[in-house]
Parts: structure tokens; sequence; C-alpha cells
């Protein structure tokens, strides 16, 4: 087990990296692989993977927002019963004006992935068909998967606490209040919460 | 002559529906001719919850995914939170884990042996299995100290070791399981109206059923070998003498059969784990759980559940919380897309049979 | 297979066999199912050995545990008063309060039953609401099975064989690793604040330093102690003898950490770049301080960067008092004493050395020529043994060689010394004298568990190779004709426990006596403070009370406008409780003249 043998997996990345220019993978572990690639290309590497590298399974679909860069990653993961390998294929978008090509032609599942996806995150899938509404129902507000939902804000805002546990004390604040400590206010983000 | 096509509701509550989902059929005469799943009714947020809560306090959370089964959801999460970590853990604890899954798997077709017989309205059966899935129970309170939603297997291995005298329990316990389902065979697989009414109906398509997403007990239903146990490895499954049953009916009666098949090698594993469990630690501890911070990257592990591959997709953005869980259930596609295709052309009275078959269950599309 | 296949459908009739069988899932008549012995249920929570620290409250993901008032729980040092309440109606029962809690008192019962029809009822607060539980507790923790990170990273140090070769440091303090390790097994709660004297906000540093983020944690420590370094070294750190970690396993070693944070800053200018302080314009008003010890160079340091005109007067050459001069370069080396000070002249605070209050200038001066005077002088004459010989060449107390010995003297000790004493003072006194060469016991009139000195130092003393005599009494120091030490008589003492109920008492055993040949004597029973200095119109005003100045909750003196702090006003004599009374002093002097 010590030296594990990981040529299928460097042939998978060679073999993509050849065929499409703009693609960089690499091999995370056995049975894993993982590229990136332009949004633009996502369609065509996911049917080459389908069709030519024996990736016929589509074992899940995924997003992550990360809007400290302003993405959206949106990461396929495939499985190729016969290599018995993991490909995932990541690509970014553009949190501003999210959209990427649908891709359920190629698996008819994804249309559920894409479907909550769109709700979940905002993000619009090209030529995607389907009921707009998947969970939520008159949803009005920010997709509630984005970072910037607060969910906490939104739980203040419509629902109103039971009454009763207003004596609820703070042992920091207590201990603060019974010493005269005087915590500065650039330490307090240390304080425990 | 042509029947005018009528629009029925099935659901969300309904008895033949396996918790709360809405299928909107649209029938002609008692045929329908076109499904469409509505969900919605149970969404309860997890992956956003998992958002705000550390990578200790989401272990709490995800058992709740699943009723019937909820330790491949503990199992999927501790194991993508140590692959990200690096975090190894101790041969006893993988030992136990193995025998929580076959147990749990166990567990979850005694409730589906329940409901497929329920939703055809043999009652007895449900009466049975469901009384005897207590058993199991029994021995996960044992264990675990909770009946349905254990939180046993956390990420460095499991809570606690074996209460003494705990083997003996499972050994009983699988042999009274084992002398049961001849009875069940009497009951379920020899009656002729189960028989009738499972032959032939929701069928898929062998051909196209890896690319349509199916996996697990109906995947192999159809004459395909593949179980995540078999073909990526986890645990301690590489250690166990076990066989993958495969069926090549496609149908709802294959997919009994199959679980049925199952049922007896979950009951060779649990004792095999029994008799072969080392000794040890069961449990690398973590550290302080409240300053416990995960490096960035991300995991896709997935295990075998009783409904097929159970996978979890977790991110971490190198802080003391998850950047992102999901958690992708058989049923996301099960329930889905593949029901709405098979349903087409079905009886309204095999909808709800059908989608026993697949082991749909509406809290993993809307997690 | 026929339509009709008659087997198929008579089998499914063997379930008629099981009528007559008794049920197995439901009992009757009812009886109360009995939950296994791990079973997760309602809470129970030992109301005493449970301490408030609030971390079942804190990892509850579902907010189901809040800390409250519970009546006749007191809060004090260690505990802070609060007990946790559950609302049932938001428990899911994961235990995972049970698993972080340190002391282990929360724990969950067998019992699982809880029906009222009042919503409100199920908020309820574990073992007060629900006394029984401790007979029913069944999900429990250990320390093996807790999560809490009970022991401490071990501080790495110098072997005992080497640490007698010369003054090096002893104490190689943590790596950035392991600093950050043990920085991870802090929950945060608190409770070392209240008895740190100073305040000091530990939780908040230790968490900086957990997440990696050392210069926060600097600034964080001089936002109330501009002496973070001496204190990582040398703190008698009452803080850890309250963590909450302390109660199953090993306190968190916020000493050590303070020391890692302020390592980081290697001199006093990256001191000052860190830190940034903010100084405030000139306000215009003066302030003298007497003695260059922790307390008036707290003061100092926090008046300077208020704007205040702040001169210290230090009767030695170099500043820092007993942490200069009492304590040994092994503990605390010259370095980095003067590393701190360096910083705190380059704030603003002047200090003039060699200048004696009393003798260079007079106090009458100092009080006169500024708006307002902090006194910080300690104690520093040696407290006499009282018993016959002590006059002898080669008796003398340990302050003074320690001082000698710190002033790159070499006093003459011979090879076989005693030291006489159990604080930190006699333990100092003992390991120099090893590093000078010789042998030493150290004598002491209780038990090992009695003496006063941290364990740490009587740890190293011991590896060291200095013997400890723990319930020993010296009568006599016998000299030669040159009236040398000679040989010391001791008597051995056995415990008596105290009638009213004190700590027991030594008393000597009769026909005990022994003689030791010894060539030092070594006396460290403490010292006081000489108030000499004092002009008398002073002393008519400052009240002095068994050798210490009399204080208001201002830290001022009887006479208007003069503060003191540190060992000569305070019990506990220590470094941090001198830092903390300069601090507060500091704020009283800007109270008083500013506002």
């Amino acid at each position: 087990m010590t030296d594990t043998i990981l040529d299928k997996e460097q042939k998978l990345v060679q073999l993509l990296e050849q065929t499409f220019k703009k693609l960089s993978g690499k091999v995370v572990r056995q049975r894993r692989v993982t590229v990136s690639v332009e949004k633009e290309l996502v369609p065509s590497v996911l049917s080459y993977a389908k069709s030519q590298l024996g990736y016929i399974h589509l074992s899940h679909m995924s997003c992550v927002d990360w809007p400290e860069n302003n993405n959206f990653e949106i990461i396929y993961i495939l499985w190729s019963p016969a290599d018995k390998v993991q490909l995932f294929i990541k690509t970014l978008i553009n949190r501003e004006n999210p959209e990427i090509d649908n891709v359920d032609m190629i698996w008819k599942h994804a249309n559920t992935y894409e479907r909550e996806i769109r709700e979940m995150y905002g993000i619009q899938f090209n030529g995607l068909v389907g009921a707009q509404e998947f969970i939520l129902e008159d949803w009005d507000d920010m997709p509630p998967m984005r970072r910037d939902f607060d969910t906490v804000e939104y739980v203040d805002d419509n629902y109103t606490f039971r009454p009763g546990r207003e004596d609820a004390g703070d042992v920091r604040e207590e201990i603060v209040k019974r010493s005269g400590e005087d915590i500065p206010d650039f330490a307090k983000k240390y304080s425990r919460d | 002559m042509r029947e005018k096509a009528t629009t029925l509701y099935l659901g969300p509550q309904h008895p033949g529906i396996t918790g709360n989902m809405m299928i909107k059929l649209k029938v002609e005469g008692d045929t329908v001719v076109k499904a469409e799943t509505h969900v919605g009714y149970l969404h309860r947020g997890f992956e956003k919850l998992m958002e705000r809560r550390n990578w200790l306090q989401s272990f709490t959370i995800v058992c709740r995914i699943c009723v019937p089964e909820p330790d491949p959801n503990e199992l999927n999460y501790s194991r993508a939170v140590e692959e990200i970590e690096g975090r190894t853990v101790p041969e006893r604890a993988e030992w136990i884990r193995t025998m929580m899954m076959e147990l749990s798997r166990l567990a979850s077709y005694l409730l589906w042996f329940g409901g497929q017989n329920g939703s055809s309205g043999l009652y007895t059966m449900p009466q049975w299995s469901v009384g005897d899935r207590d058993y199991i129970l029994d021995l996960f309170e044992e264990l675990t100290g909770g009946r349905v939603y254990h939180m046993y297997i956390w990420p460095g291995g499991v809570r606690r070791d074996l209460p003494d005298g705990f083997a003996d329990k499972v050994l009983q316990t699988m042999d009274y399981l084992e002398k049961r389902l001849k009875k069940y065979d009497d009951l379920m697989f020899a009656n002729t109206i189960f028989q009738k009414r499972a032959q032939g109906i929701g069928w898929i398509d062998p051909k196209k059923a890896v690319e349509w997403g199916v996996v697990g007990p109906p995947l192999r239903a159809a004459g395909i070998k593949s179980d995540v146990r078999i073909d990526d490895p986890y645990l301690i499954y590489d250690k166990l003498d076990f066989e993958v049953p495969t069926q090549t009916g496609s149908d709802v009666w294959s997919r009994a059969l199959i679980r049925r098949f199952e049922f007896e090698q979950s009951i060779s594993m649990v004792r095999q784990c029994i008799e072969k469990m080392p000794k040890g630690e069961v449990y690398n501890k973590i550290p302080n759980p409240m300053k416990w911070t995960i490096p960035a990257g991300d995991a896709y592990v997935k295990a075998e559940s009783a409904r097929g591959e159970f996978g979890y997709y977790v991110v971490s953005d190198g802080s003391d919380k998850p950047r992102r869980v999901h958690v992708k259930g058989p049923a996301y596609v099960h329930g889905v897309t593949l029901l709405e295709r098979i349903l087409v052309g079905a009886n309204i009275a095999d909808v709800s049979f059908i989608m026993n078959s697949l082991g749909t269950c509406p809290p993993e599309i809307e997690r | 297979m026929a339509f009709f296949d008659i087997k198929g459908l008579v089998t499914p009739f063997t379930a008629l066999t099981q009528l007559g069988k008794a049920p197995h899932t439901v009992t009757f008549p009812y009886h109360k199912k009995e939950t296994a012995e791990r079973y997760r249920g309602l809470h129970y929570n030992n109301i005493e050995e449970c301490i408030g620290c609030g971390n079942c409250s804190t990892i509850c993901m579902n907010e189901a545990i809040d800390m409250i008032h519970v009546d006749g729980v007191e809060g004090g040092k260690g505990d802070s008063g609060l007990r946790p309440r559950v609302d049932n109606g938001r428990c899911c029962w994961c235990a995972l309060c049970v698993e972080v809690c340190p002391t282990g008192s929360l724990n969950l019962t067998k019992e699982y039953i809880y029906v009222t029809p009042d919503a409100d009822a199920f908020l309820w607060t574990p073992g007060v609401s629900n006394p029984e539980g401790k007979e029913i507790i069944s999900f429990n923790s250990s320390v093996e099975t807790s999560l809490g990170m009970y022991n401490r990273i071990p501080m790495p140090e110098l072997e005992g064989k080497e640490r007698v070769k010369s003054f090096a440091e002893v104490m190689l303090y943590y790596s950035e690793e392991e600093a950050r390790e043990e920085a991870t097994r802090c929950i945060s709660c608190g409770l070392c604040t209240e008895v740190c004297p100073a305040h000091m906000h530990i939780p908040e540093y230790i968490n900086a330093i957990a997440k990696g983020d050392d210069n926060e944690a600097i600034k964080i420590i001089y936002d109330n102690n501009p002496l973070g370094e001496l204190c990582g070294k040398v703190c008698t750190r009452r803080c850890e003898d309250v963590c909450a970690m302390q109660v199953r396993g090993d306190a968190v070693a916020i000493r050590w950490l303070k020391e890692y944070a302020v390592g980081r800053a290697e001199t006093a200018d990256i001191i000052k770049e860190i830190v940034n302080p903010e100084i405030k314009e000139p306000n215009g008003f003066k302030v003298g301080i007497v003695g260059a010890g922790p307390s008036g160079l707290t003061a100092g340091y926090y008046l300077a960067l208020k704007g205040f005109d702040v001169t210290i007067y230090e009767a030695n050459k170099y500043a820092g008092g007993m942490t200069m001069y009492g304590i040994p370069k092994y503990r605390l080396p010259m370095e980095s004493l003067d590393k701190q000070i360096d910083y705190m002249k380059s704030i603003g605070v002047k200090i003039e050395f060699n200048t004696k209050v009393g003798k260079d200038i007079t106090f009458d001066k100092i009080y006169k020529s500024h708006d307002a005077v902090f006194v910080g002088v300690g104690f520093q004459v040696p407290y006499k043994m009282g018993i016959k010989g002590e006059e002898a060449v080669g008796a003398f107390p340990a302050v003074n060689m320690l001082f000698d010995v710190n002033n790159g003297k070499t006093p003459d000790i011979g090879n076989k010394v005693v030291v006489i004493g159990g604080g930190n003072v006699a333990i100092d006194g003992a390991r120099v004298s090893r590093r000078l060469g010789a042998e030493v016991t150290i004598m002491y009139r209780r038990r090992v568990v009695d003496m006063p000195a941290d364990w740490e130092e009587i740890e190293g003393a011991e590896h060291e190779g200095v013997e400890i005599m723990p319930q020993t009494i010296p009568v006599e120091i016998i000299t030669d004709e040159n009236s040398k030490v000679k040989a010391i008589k001791y008597l051995k003492a056995e415990m008596v426990a105290d009638d009213k109920g004190g700590r027991p008492r030594p008393v000597p055993i009769e026909g005990s006596e022994t003689i030791m040949e010894v060539s030092s004597v070594i006396g460290a029973i403490g010292q006081e403070a000489d108030y000499s200095f004092f002009t008398e119109e002073a002393l008519k005003e400052i009240e002095i009370n068994r050798g210490r100045m009399v204080v208001d909750e201002n830290m001022m003196t009887g006479m208007k406008g003069v503060f003191a702090g540190g060992d000569a006003v305070n019990r506990t004599a220590d470094a941090i409780s001198a830092i903390a009374d300069g601090f507060k002093a500091c704020k009283s002097i800007e109270k008083m003249l500013v506002k």
C-alpha cells in the first residue's frame, strides 16, 4: 500500500490536458483527479469525459460561494465504473452575473442539481428547462445559500422568540462585571461568542 | 377512445408517500402519463446551518437528514472531515463503524420491507419487520445512547467503545433476525400477491441505468454489479468476506430480492465484524472543538447506504466552520428524474409501490 | 408460475401461527422501559462541582443552554456563579455539552419522559430542578472520553545538570507549534481573569495565539500590563489555579503562553511597532514616582501614554526593583528586562537612576515639584531569623546575596549551604547557591506541600540537586573562633493539628537535636519596607499598618496626591499585584488631575 500506483490517474490528467488546452488537472490521491476549466469548456469536457473516457456516471454536482474572490465555484463529480476514479471538474463563474451552460442533455439528472443551484445561489443555467421553483416556494429574498444571506438576521426579522429566556447571562460578562476588567474593543473579537 | 387527462396530486400527506413530498400526476384513466415531483415540505436548511456551526457542532446535525438510516450521514461527514484534515482513525473504530453501517442497513431494510408491503396492502409484514427493527434499535441504544439518532460516528473515530457483553447481544440479535428472515420469505417473497404486484413493474432500462444516475439496489437489480463497498472500498470492507448480489429483472421484484439477499450478507458481515474486531483505541481525539480548524481543501466521500451511493461533498476554507457541506442522497436522483421517468405508463395504484422500491426519501432531496 | 400458485397463496397464512404468542414489542400491563447504561436522557448537573464556565452553553448548537444565576450559588474564585439551564424544547440530546464539560459535572440521565402542560416548564436547571437525577446518571464523560484537552504541552527546559553550570535561562519556552497547541486547550471561559490582580484579558490573548495572531496577542497583553514578558517568566500565576482545565487535568500554561507571545517581539523597537500605542498630547501635569519596580514602571508607562510628564526616581543602577535584583537571572535574564524598560523609555517615561529618595533627593522636593506622587518602594529589608549566631560571618539574608549576584559579584558561600525558608526567595537562594558551586539544603518548618514557593520552582530545585529538609527548625548557628559559620543546629518537628482549625503547626520533637556542618547559612523568611525616606510631616499623614502603607480604594495614601502600590501596600507581594496597583493608581491619578 505504501507505493500507490497512480498510473491511470496521471494518464487521465494527461489525456484531458492534451485534449483541452485551457485545462489544468492534478491527481489528488488514488482514485481522485481534479481538473479546472473555464466555464465555456464545461459542456465539452463533460461530454468528452462521458463519451470517450468512460466517466458515465455523474455522482454529484455542487456549488460553493466564494464572495471574497467574487466567484461561484461549480463542481461536477464524475465516476467511471471501469476505471473506478472520481473526476472533479471545477469551474469558476463571476458572482456579478452568474451564468453557465446547462448540461442536462448530457445527464438528465443534472437538471435537478441545476434547478436547486439556480434557486439557492441565483445562478442562471443557459437553456435550462424546468419549473422555476424547486424547494423554495414564494421566496422573494436573496438566494438563501449565498454566503451573504444571514440566517440569524432572517430569523430575527421574521419570527419572534418565546419569552422566558431573557435572564440568560454570559460567563465572560459576569466575570468582567465582578472584577471591573475593561476589555478593549479590538480584543473583543477574540472573546468567546 | 382516449380518455380525458386528469391531474392527481399524490401527497404531501399520503400513506403511500415516504415522507413529505408531492407527486403531481397526469393520469388518463388510471394510467400515469406524466409525473412531476414537488418537494419543499420539509426543507430544514441543514447545509446552510452547517455553515454557521463549527466542525464538531455540524456533526450532530447530519444524522437528522435521514430517519431510517442516519449512520451513513455521520460516517460520510466524519470521513470527509478526516480526509481533508488528514486525521487517522484507530483500526478498532473502523471495525465498529463498519458494524454500525451494516446494522443500520439491516434496520433500514426492515423498515423498507414494511414500507414495500404496506404500500401493497400487506399489513402483517410492516407489523413484524418494524417490530424486529426495534431489536436493532435496542442495540443502537446500548452502544450509542440513542435509538434513532445515534451521533456516534464522529471525526476521529467513534464516541465510545462497545459496552460489556455487547458482542453477545449483537450475535443473539443476528441469530434472531436470521430466523425471522425465513418468516419474511413465507410472508413476502413466497406470497403470490406480492409477486404478482412486483414483477414487471417499475422497469429501469439496464443500458441507461448508470448514466441516469441510478445507484444501489435498483442498479444491482438491473444486473450491474456496482457497490461502493467494492468499487471504492472504505472502512474495512476489503477485509470482509461478502458478495454483491445482482438480479436481471430491473423491476420492483428484483429490487426486493436484492434487498433480501443483502440482508443475509449484512447479517454475515456484522458477525464477521464482531469476530475479527481488534482491540485498541476507538478515538483519535480532536482538539478543543471550539478552536478546531480544518485546513483548506475539499473531499467527496461516499458510502453504500441501504438505498445506494450516499455522498458528501465537504469544502473547508481553513476556518473553524465548514465552507460548504453538500449532501447527495441516492433519492436526489431516484426521487426526481428517475421517478418521473419510470412512473410514466404505470398504474396509479403502483405509484407508491414503485416509489418505495427506489427507496425514495424526500429529506435527502431537500436537506 | 401458474396464476393460482397454491403454495404462494397458502404460505403467508403461516403468519397465523403467531396468533397465540405473547407480543414482544408491547408489554401488558405497561411498564416503563429501562433505558440503556449510556442512554442520553434528560440532563443532570452537579451544582457543587460545576464551576459555571459556560462551555456547555457555547458548544450547544441549538442554543438550548443558558447560563443563569441560581439561588444558593455564589460565584467566587474559579466559579462564575452561573449555572446552565436547559431549554428542553430545543435540546437534541447530542450530549456534546457533556463531552466538553471540563469538570464532568454535567451528565445525561436515564430519564427520558418529561411531560407538562406548561410549555415554560421545559426550561429547567439541571441539578436544581431534578436533584434525583444524581442517582440515574447514564451518559457521562471521563478524562479519557471527554473532548477537553487535559494534558499540558510539556515545557522544554534545560537538564538539571546543565542548569547548575551557568545562569542561562532554565526554561526554553514554547516553539510556535507548541504554543498554538497549548493555546488551543483554552476554553475561553475567562474565570482566570477574575483572580488575576491585573485582570489581564487572558482568554482574548490566548485565543489570538491559537489563531496565529501573535501581534494582536501582544497588543492585548500590553493593554493593561506593560511588563508582559516579566510576567510571562516569573508571574505567580494565580490564574492557573482556577483554570477550568485544572479541575480534571493540567491548567492551561497561561504564563508560558504570555511569554511566548511577548517573546516574539525581540527588541524594544519591535514592541513599539507592534503595540503602536496612542500617546496623548502632553497635558501639563507632572507625576513623580518613587522606585522603578513593577508598580512604579506600570504607573509610569500608562501615565506617560496619557500625556503626563513622568519621572521615576530609582536608587539603583537598573530599573526593575525586586524583579531586577531579587530574581535570579536564570529565571529572568537581564536582556529581557532591559528590552521592556527601553520600550517604556521610548514612549516617554523618564527614569533617574542612582537617585535614592531621602538621600540624593528629598521626598519633600518630589512632593512639591509634582502634581502627584506614586510610591512603589517594595520590601527590601530582610527579616532577621532570630536565632543565636545570626551575626556570624557567612550568615546572610537571601535577598542580599541575590542582589550581589545580580550585580555581578560572586559572594563567598563555601561549599555547603543551608537555606532557611520555604518561599520563592528561599528557592532562588538555593538554586543560585547551586550555580555558585555549593551543595545546598533547604530547611523548612512545615511540610513540602505547605511551602509557599511555586511547585515548579521546588521541582526545578530538586532537579538541580537541592536537598529539601521539611519539618526542620534551625535553632542555632555555631561559629568557629573567627566567628565564621561552622555548623547549624536544628530540631526535627512533627505536625500538630491546630485546635482553632488553622493549618497544622510544626512542633519540635524533643531530643531530635542534630548538628550539620555548613559553610554558609542563608535566611529567606521574608522582607519588610524601609520608610525612612518619608519626611516626618508625610509620616504623620500616611498611615502605616503592620509594615504596609494604608491606601484607599483609589490607591491614595492619607496624604493627598500621594499614591502607593506594590509590595509595600498589598498583601500578596508579587509582581502582578504590583502591576495591578500601578495600573489602578494611574487611573486614579488621571481621575484626580484631569477629570
